[in-house]
């Protein structure tokens, strides 16, 4: 126990799980937004994919990666804004609608990939560009806390920005009791005259905008280029770190938290020697053995109550 | 919303010649023309499907007429409008709650309209406003608790408070005392009153008449979409309004029992369930049916029909009581073992519970018949054998469809109904459970389900027949029991001297003759 925290203390290990959680955290903050208006974004990996594709593209285009983060928060929203209007404009099931969106956006990144580089496989013959970490002026010079909190990626702070963020923009603005509302019992908040529609086009726009985020993190940051299907079921992963985090900012954000504990484990132990693939399993088995145990308390509950 | 001082002498609302007919042909209201007194409390009065919530949601502007005008202040206006309500000071509090269960009394008085601070609600602001009206009205509810934490009284205020939130004058309240206890009716009634002594207009719909005649100076009375009357309450008796509800009286042939002394087949020995919703609420209910006996209940919608039919189908459990089916002990039986005691269940709902909407007649026909050899052939369906089965059974009841293999939903009502009706009454049946059988059915498939129902009960069924037609209950009926807020309040024999306006009385609650 001792070890691990030791472990955690090192600034090597600690910005291993900010860099493996930050793409999370993103991702389960928007799927966290247009759930809580009740869409389950089931298409952020798609989302992701299709951003992390845009940065690369349009940083190679223009020489600026800040234009490629841009241009895939745009590209992001574009996608959940398409959702919305598939699932409230033509009446299409929300699973189904993801589940199209994600297969569709690996076959069309993948496409795209090709198209501008002549490859299937990566994007290394584009010269995108990264974007930048942040030294955090006076904190870097701090013995010990100094080493572990500056000098991260710059969306790794947005991301931890956001959780603060999101809390209040539900708690506490007029649109978050919008959301909250559309998401608890749309006929009632239709009967206070606010529109379902628009509240869940809102909120999968925006949660299309943080799964841009996430994906440019991805190829501009985690790494610094594109490769085919390179979210590799991040953007479930965060689907379980939001259900995890029980419908709140905060919760969302110690679930990514562990989630990125679990996957830095899994990355250390495989330079050990045991075998890769069984600590691939880690970041699955972690979602599915909290959320069983939180099933099993909230039915135990339930028992009580009745 | 100020008015001149010339206009704040008339009337507040007036309805000239409102008619609403629906795409679908129904026509809900017609020719409408009545005035609400500024200041009054005002009652409409009328059976289910009378046209009281279409006339509420044409005021409420969530529909707008297809002929007439609405008058408010004297001036015309377009009801279907966005925020019509809101701009005109009119406030409703809906019979089946608008409340969001996850939030505050606060969020939800103020969801919609919230009072800002830059991009924030102003939270202190919003609780002081909620605050300052549950003073002014004398409406104690804890601003800061979470609405599903609440009582249903509770829930009620926090809709009324919802509903005055917003510079309200006119206040429309659809039976607001189904889900309410005796004293708490009580009290709504004295925070009524109180409001209309602030000068506020109060709408009041209702049933129950003794709850009309409680509150309200003036009472429209509407029936089959028409306005009847409007009338000051002072000058009309109660057996005049009931008439006025219930219509005039026709008399109707008669069934005619072949025995009287068939052996009881359902009894029901003090049954009572519970439940929040009045609906599925019964209430220390004991009856029996014998073979060759239809029993009719009659009752204003909502009055714990769905909670016998619950029970007597395994859909529901009794809290208290037994209920035996030839001799069998059923109060905890599944519906399942109800099937196999000899049910047979016509549901209101034909397309939700009745059959599958977007299966074929044939699979509609024969659900339920599962283990029967001449349909099966091990795990196989012999579909030859099938389709000359329905095909009979189409026959014999005259349902007008293409084929066996068309779709459920593309049969009108009637014809929907009369293909269950052949599957339910197929075999002999020991219970039939008739639920609304005829409800909006043609005259023509009225007639023939009738003639099946009666011919069941001669070949030793016992019938419950539930249906709001009053007409149909006497047609069939050995034996009226009304229900009322889930008790049995009426036990009477059919004679041709009954009459829908002799039922009256126990159906608004103001007799019992049990």
């Amino acid at each position: 126990m001792i070890e691990f925290f030791g472990a955690i203390a090192d600034p090597a290990v600690f910005a291993t799980v900010l860099r493996v959680m930050t793409p999370l955290l993103l991702a389960a903050l928007g799927v966290l937004i247009s759930d809580r208006a009740g869409v389950l974004n089931i298409g952020m990996e798609g989302i992701m994919l299709s951003g992390a594709l845009i940065g690369v593209l349009v940083s190679a285009a223009t020489a600026n990666p800040f234009l490629g983060l841009f241009a895939a928060l745009i590209g992001g929203g574009l996608l959940g804004a398409l959702m919305a209007f598939f699932i409230n404009g033509l009446g299409t099931q929300f699973i189904i609608t993801g589940i199209a969106l994600n297969m569709a956006a690996l076959a069309a990144t993948t496409l795209g990939l090709f198209l501008a580089t002549g490859d299937k496989g990566m994007s290394g013959a584009l010269k995108s560009g990264v974007l930048p970490n942040l030294d955090i002026p006076l904190l870097g010079g701090v013995p010990i806390l100094g080493p572990l909190l500056s000098g991260h990626h710059m969306l790794t702070y947005l991301a931890i920005l956001a959780v603060p963020a999101v809390a209040i923009m539900l708690a506490r603005t007029p649109f978050g009791l919008h959301i909250r509302a559309v998401g608890s019992d749309p006929k009632a908040a239709a009967a206070a005259g606010i529109s379902r529609n628009r509240v869940q086009l809102y909120t999968l726009t925006l949660s299309g905008v943080f799964g841009g985020a996430a994906g440019a993190y991805l190829s501009m940051g985690y790494v610094s280029w594109f490769a085919q299907n390179m979210t590799a079921g991040r953007g479930f992963i965060a689907l379980a770190a939001e259900v995890m985090g029980m419908g709140t900012a905060w919760g969302t954000f110690a679930a990514a938290a562990v989630l990125g504990i679990a996957e830095t484990v899994a990355i250390t132990m495989q330079t050990k020697g045991l075998p890769s693939e069984l600590m691939q399993m880690i970041p699955y088995i972690v979602p599915a053995v909290m959320l069983t145990v939180y099933a099993a308390r909230r039915q135990a509950k339930a028992r009580k109550i009745s | 919303m100020s008015n001149s001082p010339h206009l704040a002498e008339g009337p507040i609302v007036s309805f000239r010649g409102v008619s609403k007919t629906y795409p679908n042909g129904t026509v809900a209201l017609t020719d409408a023309s009545f005035d609400i007194r500024r200041g009054s409390i005002h009652a409409i009065c009328g059976e289910n499907g009378a046209g009281k919530s279409t006339l509420m949601k044409i005021l409420f502007g969530l529909e707008s007429p297809s002929a007439g005008q609405v008058l408010i202040d004297g001036a015309a206006v377009d009801t279907a409008t966005p925020d019509f309500a809101g701009k005109h000071g009119i406030g409703m509090v809906h019979q089946h709650f608008s409340l969001v269960p996850i939030l505050t009394v606060t969020e939800n008085i103020i969801l919609g309209h919230e009072p800002r601070r830059s991009i924030f609600i102003d939270r202190s602001k919003a609780r002081r406003q909620v605050v300052e009206l549950t003073q002014r009205f004398d409406l104690a509810v804890d601003p800061d608790a979470r609405t599903d934490t609440l009582s249903v009284a509770a829930q009620q205020k926090v809709e009324i408070l919802k509903a005055l939130s917003r510079d309200t004058r006119l206040l429309i309240l659809d039976e607001p005392t189904a889900v309410l206890s005796p004293p708490e009716i009580e009290e709504l009634f004295n925070r009524l009153r109180d409001l209309c002594a602030a000068g506020m207009t109060i709408l009041f719909i209702s049933h129950k008449l003794h709850e009309v005649r409680a509150l309200a100076e003036t009472v429209t009375v509407l029936r089959a979409g028409r306005v009847v009357g409007t009338t000051p309450l002072a000058e009309v008796d109660d057996t005049t309004i009931t008439r006025m509800v219930m219509g005039r009286d026709v008399d109707v042939p008669r069934r005619q029992r072949q025995r009287t002394d068939a052996p009881v087949v359902l009894e029901l020995d003090r049954v009572s369930t519970r439940s929040r919703d009045p609906a599925d609420r019964i209430e220390d209910i004991s009856l029996s049916i014998r073979a060759d006996e239809i029993v009719g209940i009659a009752g204003v919608d909502g009055s714990g029909q769905r909670g016998l039919v619950g029970v007597l189908s395994g859909l529901m459990h009794p809290a208290s009581g037994s209920v035996r089916l030839a001799d069998a002990d059923m109060s905890r039986a599944a519906a399942p073992d109800w099937r196999k005691a000899g049910l047979a269940y016509l549901p209101a709902d034909r397309y939700a519970r009745g059959g599958t909407a977007a299966l074929s007649l044939a699979d509609n026909a024969i659900a339920g018949t599962d283990g029967d050899k001449a349909l099966q052939w091990g795990p196989f369906l012999r579909r030859g054998a099938i389709r000359k089965r329905v095909q009979q059974m189409i026959a014999d009841y005259a349902v007008r469809a293409g084929g066996t293999g068309e779709r459920l939903d593309s049969l009108s009502g009637g014809n929907a109904q009369k293909l269950i009706a052949a599957r339910e009454l197929a075999g002999s049946p020991k219970l039939l459970i008739a639920d609304q059988p005829t409800r909006g059915v043609d005259v023509a498939a009225a007639a023939l389900l009738h003639g099946r129902i009666d011919l069941a009960a001669r070949d030793g069924a016992a019938v419950l027949l539930i249906t709001a037609d009053l007409d149909e209950l006497l047609r069939l009926a050995d034996r009226v029991l009304v229900l009322f807020n889930g008790k049995i309040v009426a036990d009477l024999q059919n004679h041709a001297g009954l009459t829908p306006a002799a039922l009256g009385p126990y159906m608004l609650g103001l007799e019992t003759a049990a």
